[in-house]
């Protein structure tokens, strides 16, 4: 089965650290990240997986009544934004759990596990 | 001749588990099995039962199955499906290799994916073999909500890929406790004296305690699951004497002990005694509320219910832990202890056990003004009528 794992956190509380801290905070959850690609490879080699911009960076487009309408991001006023996402093909959810709980994010912030519809 | 409601309720999970497994697909199996038991219940009584009668339903059932997917519209999952019956081994000769099945079969339906409800709706109806109807009935929903309910957990189960199998042992301490609430959940809604039928509700005790004890055959070296055999059957071995003939509570002071039921005091004793053993120095909640519900069948001191009390507060604490805490001390003998403890207990204002435990440490220490004032608090909040008559009863006591 496909899934998505969506990985939120805080990104102002990330914005609100001074460079030398958050090149620390990065340094350190390194080993974390490079263990939870490394299982990936093993159980799905096709698996894929992506850091996204900083919510700050977003642009919403709306279409109402054919007008199109661009704004910034982010819409939602949530605490947690999605800071990056895996795509991979996992036996079932109880892996999907196991691998979500890898990610170093978990320990401060959300993974969310979708599992992705196969028409 | 094979007594087919015995049969049903013994071999139905089994039956399920094992299609299940073949098919990958729940919905379908507990269709199939079904459609098995119901064709069996037409021809046993007068053809006989064959030789074998649980791997005639199993392959009956896979027969069946097959039959129901070449009627299915959606190709893919048809395919798919039915190249798993082609491929998989339905009915293996020796029947207690299957055990593990079951097993599966209760953690996905207590998977902490599904919601709280769906996960008994469907451990009732997949493991424990009700009808639709008799859970909705059981649970005082109407039978439309509870196919839903139904309806939903299913399809969660195949959209979200919940796995057909027992967890994996690091992940098996933290999935076994949401087994057991289920179970204790089920039999709490059977015990609980309540509105409801009277049958039906002796009925989910029946078959939380038959859950208990499949688990415990399934998992022979986990402590907890006989922990929990052991407080349902010393709870229940009280059924007959805690209502009065109008169907009233009767308070455990005033049961009548003759009426307690002796083999169940007596297994629930032994399998308090193996969980004991099994959990070493490390007893979990379940047998230590056991070992609690033993003092109330009158098998343990005062002195080893508050020990009892202490040990489960420390690992599951809460304010009731504490209240009965400090009433188990007072009993224990130290009944200025005991009250010193209670009402250090913050968080149960306006509950009326609180007040009446207070004013009943009050009375025996001779504190008569004071326990007046929480008899008068204790019945300003209870609901029971028997309760109510007992406060009024220490009440009136107080004044003369």
């Amino acid at each position: 089965m496909k899934y998505a794992l969506l990985v939120y956190g805080d990104q102002s509380a990330w914005a609100a650290l001074d460079a030398a801290e958050a090149a620390r905070l990065r340094a350190e959850s390194m080993p974390g990240w490079n263990a939870v690609f490394e299982e990936l490879g093993t159980v799905d080699p096709s698996w894929d997986g992506r850091e996204l911009a900083p919510a700050s960076e977003a642009k919403v487009v709306r279409v109402r009544d054919g007008n199109q309408i661009v704004t910034d991001g982010p819409f939602a006023d949530t605490k947690e934004q999605i800071g990056g996402l895996f795509i991979t093909e996992l036996a079932d959810l109880d892996e999907a759990i196991r691998i979500a709980a890898l990610i170093p994010s978990a320990a401060r912030g959300t993974i969310e596990i979708r599992p992705l519809v196969e028409h | 001749m094979i007594d087919l409601g015995a049969f049903y309720r013994d071999e139905w999970a089994r039956c399920v588990a094992v299609l299940t497994r073949v098919l990958g697909d729940l919905d379908l199996a507990e269709d199939a099995v079904q459609d098995a038991f119901t064709i069996a219940h037409e021809r046993w009584p007068t053809s006989g039962a064959p030789d074998r009668p649980t791997a005639w339903i199993i392959a009956t059932a896979r027969n069946r199955a097959i039959d129901r997917l070449r009627r299915e519209s959606t190709f893919r999952r048809k395919a798919e499906l039915l190249a798993r019956l082609e491929h998989g081994e339905v009915a293996p000769t020796g029947v207690s290799a299957l055990t593990d099945d079951r097993l599966a079969l209760v953690f996905t339906c207590c998977h902490p994916a599904l919601a709280f409800e769906g996960q008994v709706a469907l451990t009732l109806r997949a493991v424990a073999g009700l009808q639709t109807a008799e859970i909705a009935r059981a649970f005082l929903v109407s039978e439309q909500t509870l196919a839903q309910r139904l309806v939903r957990a299913k399809r969660k189960l195949r959209e979200t890929g919940i796995p057909f199998r027992v967890p994996s042992e690091p992940v098996l301490p933290e999935r076994l406790p949401g087994v057991l609430r289920v179970i204790y959940l089920v039999f709490n809604e059977g015990y609980a004296a309540t509105s409801g039928g009277t049958a039906i509700r002796h009925e989910l005790c029946r078959e939380a305690t038959r859950l208990a004890k499949l688990l415990c055959v399934l998992m022979p070296d986990e402590p907890e699951p006989f922990g929990l055999l052991a407080l349902l059957l010393l709870t229940d071995s009280r059924r007959d004497a805690r209502l009065d003939p109008a169907g009233e509570i009767v308070l455990l002071a005033d049961q009548d002990t003759r009426r307690w039921d002796r083999v169940a005091i007596d297994e629930g004793l032994r399998q308090l005694d193996r969980a004991r053993r099994l959990a070493g120095d490390t007893p979990g909640g379940y047998t230590l509320q056991a070992e609690i519900a033993a003092g109330h069948a009158g098998h343990r001191s005062p002195a080893e219910v508050a020990a009892a009390y202490e040990e489960l507060d420390r690992i599951e604490p809460s304010p009731i832990v504490r209240m009965n805490r400090a009433v188990s001390i007072a009993l224990a003998g130290d009944v200025a202890e005991g009250l010193v403890m209670l009402d250090a207990v913050t968080g149960l204002d306006g509950y009326h056990y609180y007040a009446g435990a207070r004013a009943d440490l009050l009375r025996r220490l001779g504190r008569r003004e004071e326990a007046r004032a929480a008899y008068v608090e204790a019945l300003a909040t209870v609901g029971n009528d028997a309760e109510r008559r007992f406060y009024r009863r220490r009440l009136a006591e107080l004044t003369d």
